[in-house]
């Protein structure tokens, strides 16, 4: 890989970040003249005095008192120095803390489900392939058209009433005291396993379908390449056909689709998380919304952003190690 | 060798997940101590209990266990009922109370001696219980009631919104850290110089305060302001550590997470995270039953996070909770119907929904539609056309109430006028008389019915939410039978910013709340147009103005009364804010573990009436 193509993706990366954060500085903004106004909005037993005071004391409080274009040299003065603002939550807890403590339970949600939805997508979408045109390929074909109809928080809302309520088989909402009691022990894991299960399910069903689809179109449109005749005509096994030329070689549309899932990673699945009570980093957002605590919102959409910008650059590389004629490309 | 890795791999996941199942913790069915198990739907729980703090979510209920206020507010009565306090009185210039030989207040002599305006203020007194302690031992005094009231008007200590706006009318006022004006006076802050007696024996339990002269102003100084443990907060708040800091210390967030209070319960911290809060009964608590026992029934109380109303409600058929602390639509009636052990609390409701009128835009935004509402004829065929009963069956599905055109509840019987109910009349009659109004104005209609204003049809928007869209549609309905066309706008993110303050509405939906405890504030919040206000609407009628200022300002009971009497007829003749419905408080209870759930007025069934009643089961 080039050294240069590298370096350009970075530079590349970085812009695209500058934009994100100043974005993200200015559109909260944008309708509001006062951003006093969207933490403290008028009470109907105030006096417009009393409002003016109540105002003023919020932006002397959270830094508005001073030109917005100040606000946002202070802001990016903060982000130089790891601050990213202090909430409105009860206590003003610092939002970089609060993404701190909400991250790792959404990546046990979404690793757990990326890991199980490429794993088995894969396999089945190249058993799809494989069989195209029998019952496996049209089965999947079908689950792919039905999933596409259901939304996974419908999925979700299922599980929860059927397996969660009604046969008991998984905890229909997250144990509350499993985060504070985690101690790392067995007992543990295996209550997070166990409290992770539906919604892991849940969001799993979408992306084993997608993978799957993906796989066997992937797949198919590299088994009809000379060289998988040739394969199979020098007398290799169908396994060896099929992981050591066709997967091999169908991997750049699933690695593509792999990536933009690892970006979406930390947005966490907001309904999901709803709907089993799963504190992530989708329901400290919807929080961040619903009460207008926007610096909270601005920490946890710069943080995704940040991931995002992440993940796609690496993907980016690894593309190009895939296939060099990406690079080359590039360099044209 | 793919499907032996399949079935390998489902294998092995289906092994995890049996191996993980630990059994179901849905802790509530195994427990037979006295817990009270309550959901709530919230996003999220605060991990952060210092009172003033916290306004969103279940936070102000746990705060009101946690913490008391000086007074509670009887609505029923209109009396101040003991909490912290035991006493109050307006006090003569000698610091003698004015009250009559019953011991009532004495309206005609407060009136007498500060009826004048040379007057700037009246004193109160107040006596506190002596037996109230903090939860950590800490008796209570009347310098925790100066701590906090004193540093709720210091910007530069407390910072704090919400308190400036309760103190308001407390005439103790700072600049920049700097104590400006005085009006709380203690045995050691200033009472005898000011010319207030107390005595040494009741240095902790008496104090005066002085505040404006508006029979409402203690209410909020009474029953909003939860009273702080100085011992706790004194030493560590300063200016660069706020009480509400927006950099807290360990020592200050340590307080926020273990609060010491005086209120009926003390929180678990322990047991305590973002998803469950646990209280547990305060044994130091000073009010107790009538036969000495404890107020409070419940022993520990649990509060259960729930993010979804669907899964709450679930939780609740299911058994997983008592009690569901908000409330749900009618919609949901039917669920709950023909079940055992389920209590459904179908509250009166306080709150009036009305249409609120755009009459009095401002000039940039006045145009020939707008105009129109400006005339009170055309006002009054709106009025008249809204079938209110059609909106509490339809909208409400039963679970709520017509209202008076006055605004105020029939319930509160020494308040409500008769004479205001001039809107609930025969409807096919009203349709009658609202037609002759407007074809005598605007008589020519267009092909689909609708009257012609010049040549365009008279049509308004109705600045809405999403869940007002229903109600909405209803009174499109109403409206078409007058001729009138209205159609839904959605209201966004920050409606008094983008379209209310700066009248670019035709119509709108509002709250309404009257009661005696807070008709100063709203009367005047809701019909008196001062620049930045409630009064969307922008009313501006001078008479109307100035019997809400002789109402609001006069000190004698009775004429107070009589005024807001007066009120209800001419608000209901403005005809500016049409009353649509009243809507009741649904909750829903189990009963298989505690019986004795009251249902109150405006209330959710989890309140301190039932909890003063609950018994458990067996």
């Amino acid at each position: 890989m080039q050294k240069s193509f590298i370096i350009k993706r970075i530079l590349y990366a970085f812009f695209i970040f500058l934009i994100v954060m100043t974005l993200n500085f200015f559109i909260p903004r944008i309708g509001v003249s006062d951003p006093a106004e969207r933490y403290y909005p008028p009470q109907g037993n105030m006096t417009e005095i009393e409002y003016e005071i109540i105002k003023q004391v919020t932006r002397e409080q959270y830094g508005f008192d001073v030109s917005t274009v100040q606000q946002f040299i202070n802001y990016v003065d903060g982000l130089l120095h790891g601050d990213l603002g202090t909430s409105f939550q009860p206590g003003n807890p610092k939002v970089s803390h609060l993404i701190a403590e909400r991250l790792p339970w959404t990546l046990v949600l979404s690793v757990t489900n990326l890991i199980i939805s490429l794993f088995i997508g894969l396999i089945i979408g190249t058993i799809a392939a494989w069989k195209r045109g029998r019952w496996q390929d049209t089965t999947l074909l079908n689950l792919s058209t039905i999933s596409t109809a259901l939304p996974a928080f419908f999925i979700a809302l299922i599980l929860s009433f059927y397996l969660g309520f009604e046969k008991e088989l998984f905890p229909a909402y997250t144990n509350p005291n499993m985060v504070s009691q985690f101690d790392w022990s067995w007992e543990s894991i295996k209550v997070v396993m166990y409290n992770a299960a539906l919604p892991i399910i849940s969001m799993s069903i979408g992306g084993i379908i997608g993978y799957g689809q993906g796989t066997r179109n992937a797949v198919i449109a590299v088994t009809n390449e000379d060289f998988i005749l040739t394969a199979r005509a020098k007398g290799l096994s169908r396994n060896q056909v099929i992981f050591k030329h066709t997967l091999r070689n169908a991997m750049l549309p699933i690695v593509t689709s792999l990536g933009m899932s690892i970006s979406g990673l930390i947005g966490g699945a907001v309904i999901i998380e709803q709907i089993f009570n799963w504190n992530g980093m989708g329901t400290l957002f919807l929080n961040a919304n619903n009460t207008n605590d926007y610096p909270l919102m601005m920490g946890v959409m710069l943080f995704m952003s940040a991931f995002a910008i992440v993940a796609n650059l690496v993907t980016e590389l690894c593309y190009s190690l895939l296939d060099p004629r990406v690079t080359v490309g590039e360099r044209r | 060798m793919t499907k032996k890795t399949l079935l390998s791999i489902m294998t092995l996941l289906l092994f995890i997940s049996l191996g993980a199942c630990t059994g179901n913790e849905y802790e509530r069915r195994g427990d037979t101590s006295n817990t009270l198990y309550v959901g709530a739907v919230a996003a999220t729980f605060p991990t952060s209990f210092m009172p003033w703090l916290s306004r969103d979510g279940i936070a102000p209920t746990v705060s009101s266990m946690l913490y008391n206020t000086l007074f509670s507010y009887d609505e029923d009565t209109g009396n101040y009922v003991e909490s912290i306090a035991s006493e109050w009185y307006y006090v003569d210039p000698d610091g003698n109370p004015i009250i009559t030989d019953e011991g009532a207040i004495d309206y005609e002599r407060l009136e007498q001696i500060y009826g004048s305006s040379d007057k700037k203020y009246l004193p109160v007194k107040i006596i506190l219980n002596d037996d109230v302690y903090w939860s950590d031992g800490t008796k209570l005094t009347v310098e925790d009631v100066y701590y906090t009231l004193d540093i709720a008007t210091n910007n530069a200590l407390s910072n704090h919104a919400g308190a400036l706006a309760w103190t308001s009318d407390l005439q103790h006022a700072y600049s920049n850290g700097i104590m400006t004006k005085q009006g709380i006076f203690t045995y050691e802050h200033g009472a005898s110089e000011k010319g207030y007696t107390i005595t040494e024996a009741e240095k902790d339990t008496v104090m005066y305060i002085h505040v404006n002269k508006v029979l409402g102003a203690i209410t909020s100084l009474f029953t909003t302001i939860l009273i702080l443990p100085k011992h706790i907060w004194d030493p560590i708040v300063t200016p660069e550590n706020q009480l509400n800091s927006k950099n807290p210390t360990a020592e200050t967030i340590h307080q926020y997470q273990n609060p010491v209070g005086c209120g009926p319960y003390v929180l678990d911290a322990q047991k305590t995270n973002a998803q469950v809060i646990v209280l547990n009964r305060n044994p130091l608590y000073h009010l107790t039953d009538t036969d000495g026992g404890n107020l409070y029934k419940v022993d520990t109380i649990k509060f259960m996070l729930y993010q979804e109303a669907n899964v709450a409600i679930y939780s609740l058929l299911k058994g997983h909770i008592d009690v569901l602390d908000s409330t749900i639509s009618s919609n949901y009636m039917s669920l709950f119907l023909d079940r055992d052990h389920i209590y459904v609390s179908n509250s009166e409701g306080t709150f009036t929904q009305s249409l609120v009128l755009n009459l009095n835009p401002v000039a940039t935004e006045r145009n020939d539609m707008r105009n129109l509402l400006s005339n009170i004829d055309v006002r009054r065929a709106i009025a008249l056309a809204i079938d209110q009963e059609e909106l509490v069956d339809k909208v409400l599905n039963g679970a709520g109430m017509t209202v008076s055109a006055g605004l105020m509840s029939e319930s509160l019987v020494d308040f409500y006028n008769p004479e205001s109910d001039i809107l609930r009349t025969d409807l096919a009659a009203r349709l009658i008389e609202a037609n002759a109004i407007l074809d005598a104005l605007y008589p020519h209609k267009d092909s689909s019915g609708y009257r012609i204003l010049g040549d365009k049809r008279i049509s308004f928007s109705i600045l809405g939410n999403p869940g007002e869209q229903e109600v909405i549609s209803r009174l499109q309905v109403h409206l078409q039978k007058i001729g009138i066309e209205v159609t839904y706008k959605a209201k966004g993110s920050s409606p008094e910013r983008t379209f209310l303050y700066n009248s670019k509405f035709d119509m709108t939906l509002q709250g309404v709340i009257f009661s005696l405890s807070n008709a100063d504030i709203m009367y005047r919040a809701h019909f008196v147009t001062m620049g930045t206000s409630s009064n969307y609407g922008r009313l501006n009628d001078p008479l109307l103005n100035q019997k809400i200022e002789q109402m609001r300002t006069t000190l004698n009971l009775q004429t107070k009364y009589d005024l807001i009497s007066e009120l209800q007829p001419m608000i209901a003749e403005e005809y500016y804010k049409i009353p649509l419905y009243s809507s009741n408080v649904l909750t829903v209870a189990r009963t298989d573990r505690f019986t004795g759930f009251v249902t109150v007025k405006g209330q959710s069934i989890f309140n301190s009436e039932s909890l003063q009643n609950l018994e458990m089961v067996g």
